[in-house]
């Protein structure tokens, strides 16, 4: 038995030979990484240093960090922000496109709304940093115009106001290739569907919720994973706009741990911090595809 | 019925795509307006194109007096510190003038291309090795994945995915240690290397997808004439996969471009910086003091990416709707 897998084995070498690259860089590049921010995670280390274990006391110290609490605050407002932003606001066009009676003109919005993409990310933050939320910006420019010039402020600068305006950066949120996502599953819907809710009479908008928003759940589903582990994840916005502040008002974990690794040298407190993301991340993928396939069988059942 | 709900759903459309772009009509606006226009008032239009039109149609009109206009400030960073009216008024002829607005209208454009253009070469660069090297070892794989079986290739497949789950915010630390380790710091490398790394799991999980619906019957005669693996790979899967090799490069590129953070930590060295990582530090820079010129830089860092997608969007489209992303 062990014989003849090592024979096969052999036989494929060619195989094995043709996958190497790949799992090389794998190795190298994600899979160390991987474990040494584990590893590093419980030692005190700063580069040039020397590094000393300290077993789970970085741990310890991030629970009662002065950031915790409100780093996690603006997290979860931030994530439920752009799930129910991401969720209406481009499955929203996406019908509207979709309604389109001319092919000509659903094509050509799809194209449209694809353009903004060639912007670079850190342009984009940039443009709504100073054209948009500046002092003399867009939105205090817009105030003054209309009358309204006692409402102007530092959209970025004032506790109060910061974390909406980074919330808002892309209003309408419409940009992007999440609406082709959502087109491509409103067009998978077979037409015999919509023609016997017609038939019953079902109004648009009751066959929207319906028929299109159940139908488009897998994809619904898809994009609220993906949005929830972008903003776990991201922190460019407030690294590159507001450094986490006034204060720490707009502060989240991400930029929390970029500060501690790359401004105040402590790598295995950041190394933390990141553990900490990644089993938030884990346990909320896990959560998804659990929910996930039970949604499945539910359909399966009915 | 149909035309008036058609007409409804443009115009509610047509204000949603007007929201989305106003910020980057402002952007292209104000990039040829110079700092005392932006001062005199928000809204407006370029005031040196008014101006050509008006000494264009003077000189086709065959007008020959001559205009005063204020000497243009000096170029770059020290011409925002300057006053309006500390310029001298000089006494010119149209074509002075024309040459002079000119330059007025193209100052944020040649100022910023001048900053710009080493990291642009640098990007371009690391973009062209990350897509080459991820279609490359991605599709080799997704190709020896999909048509063979030997013993592990299933877990081995798995393996591969299981990685993509691996968020970068975990291990952004850490590999920023791996590659300080590895002396890599301050190096095109330290871009291509990890990016070629983690940009092929979704290359190879893509590329898989497409060479697992490849009729066998093509490999089987091929076989028995004797081609072995990479005469099969070369010969028979790459030449019918240009649509995939499509989108798997231009989601490389679009990723590569738009990569900030890793390019601003690794490459210190100002000769290594990418567009992106450039603009933050022109942000911070007194090039910045200059309002034209970084509009003309968001403009600028846009123009590759408009021309790629110019030239991408139908396979891109028809990658991204058929299959990969349907969950």
């Amino acid at each position: 038995m062990a014989r003849g897998r090592l024979q096969a084995v052999a036989r494929n070498l060619g195989c094995y030979a043709l996958l190497a690259p790949t799992f090389l860089m794998l190795a190298v590049f994600c899979f160390v990484p991987f474990v040494w921010a584990f590893t590093t995670s419980f030692y005190a280390y700063e580069i040039g240093g020397e590094s000393a274990f300290v077993g789970l006391a970085n741990y310890g110290e991030y629970l009662g960090d002065p950031t915790f609490l409100s780093s996690f605050t603006n997290l979860l407002f931030l994530t439920l922000f752009s799930v129910f932003v991401n969720v209406v606001f481009p499955f929203g066009v996406a019908k509207l496109i979709f309604s389109l009676s001319s092919e000509r003109a659903r094509y050509a919005y799809r194209i449209i709304f694809l353009v903004p993409i060639v912007v670079p990310g850190v342009a984009v933050l940039m443009i709504w940093g100073g054209l948009i939320y500046g002092d003399n910006g867009l939105v205090n420019e817009v105030l003054r115009l209309v009358g309204l010039g006692a409402w102007t402020r530092g959209w970025l600068s004032a506790p109060d106001t910061v974390l909406w305006a980074v919330a808002c950066i892309g209003f309408p949120f419409a940009g992007g290739i999440n609406i082709l996502i959502y087109y491509a599953g409103l067009s998978s819907i077979p037409e015999s569907v919509h023609e016997a809710a017609q038939l019953d009479g079902a109004s648009g908008l009751r066959k929207f919720f319906a028929i299109d928003v159940p139908l488009v759940l897998s994809q619904i589903k898809l994009l609220v994973i993906l949005t929830v582990i972008g903003v776990i994840q991201g922190f460019q916005g407030m690294f590159i706009l507001t450094r986490g502040g006034p204060g720490f008002a707009s502060m989240v974990p991400g930029l929390w741990m970029y500060f501690n690794a790359f401004s105040f040298q402590r790598m295995g407190y950041a190394c933390a911090i990141g553990v900490v993301l990644f089993l938030i991340i884990l346990v909320l993928t896990v959560l998804n595809l659990k929910y996930f396939r039970s949604a499945e069988d539910v359909q399966a059942a009915t | 019925m149909r035309r008036r709900r058609d007409m409804l759903l443009h115009g509610v459309l047509g204000f949603i795509v007007f929201l989305t772009m106003v910020p980057f009509v402002f952007v292209l606006n104000n990039s040829l307006r110079t700092n005392m226009e932006m001062y005199h008032s928000f809204f407006g239009l370029p005031g040196s194109v008014e101006n050509l039109a008006r000494f264009t149609w003077y000189r086709l009109a065959g007008r020959q007096d001559e205009i005063r206009l204020r000497r243009a400030p000096p170029e770059g960073a020290a011409g925002a510190e300057t006053r309006a009216a500390d310029l001298p008024v000089e006494t010119i002829g149209y074509a002075q003038a024309m040459g002079r607005l000119w330059d007025d209208l193209t100052c944020g454009y040649r100022y910023a291309w001048k900053v710009l253009r080493p990291y642009m070469v640098n990007t371009l660069l690391v973009c062209v090795a990350t897509a080459i090297g991820v279609v490359a070892i991605g599709s080799v794989s997704g190709y020896v994945f999909a048509r063979y079986r030997f013993p592990g290739s299933r877990a081995l497949f798995v393996a591969v995915l299981s990685l993509m789950i691996i968020p970068g915010v975990l291990t952004l630390v850490p590999s920023f240690l791996l590659v300080k380790q590895l002396g890599l710091l301050n190096s095109y490398w330290v871009l291509i290397l990890p990016y070629v790394a983690g940009g092929q799991v979704f290359a190879i999980f893509l590329f898989k997808g497409f060479f697992d619906g490849l009729p066998e019957e093509l490999f089987e005669s091929a076989r028995l004439d004797g081609a072995g693996h990479l005469a099969l790979y070369w010969h028979i899967v790459l030449p019918l996969s240009k649509q995939v090799i499509a989108v798997v490069g231009v989601m490389t590129i679009l990723g590569t471009w738009n990569n900030f953070l890793w390019p601003f930590i690794t490459n210190a060295d100002a000769q290594y910086h990418v567009v992106a990582s450039g603009l933050y530090l022109m942000g911070q820079s007194p090039a910045s003091n200059n309002f034209s010129t970084m509009f003309a830089a968001y403009v600028l860092s846009s123009v590759p990416l408009l021309v790629l997608f110019i030239y991408a969007t139908q396979p891109f489209m028809r990658g991204v709707t058929s299959g990969a992303f349907k969950a």
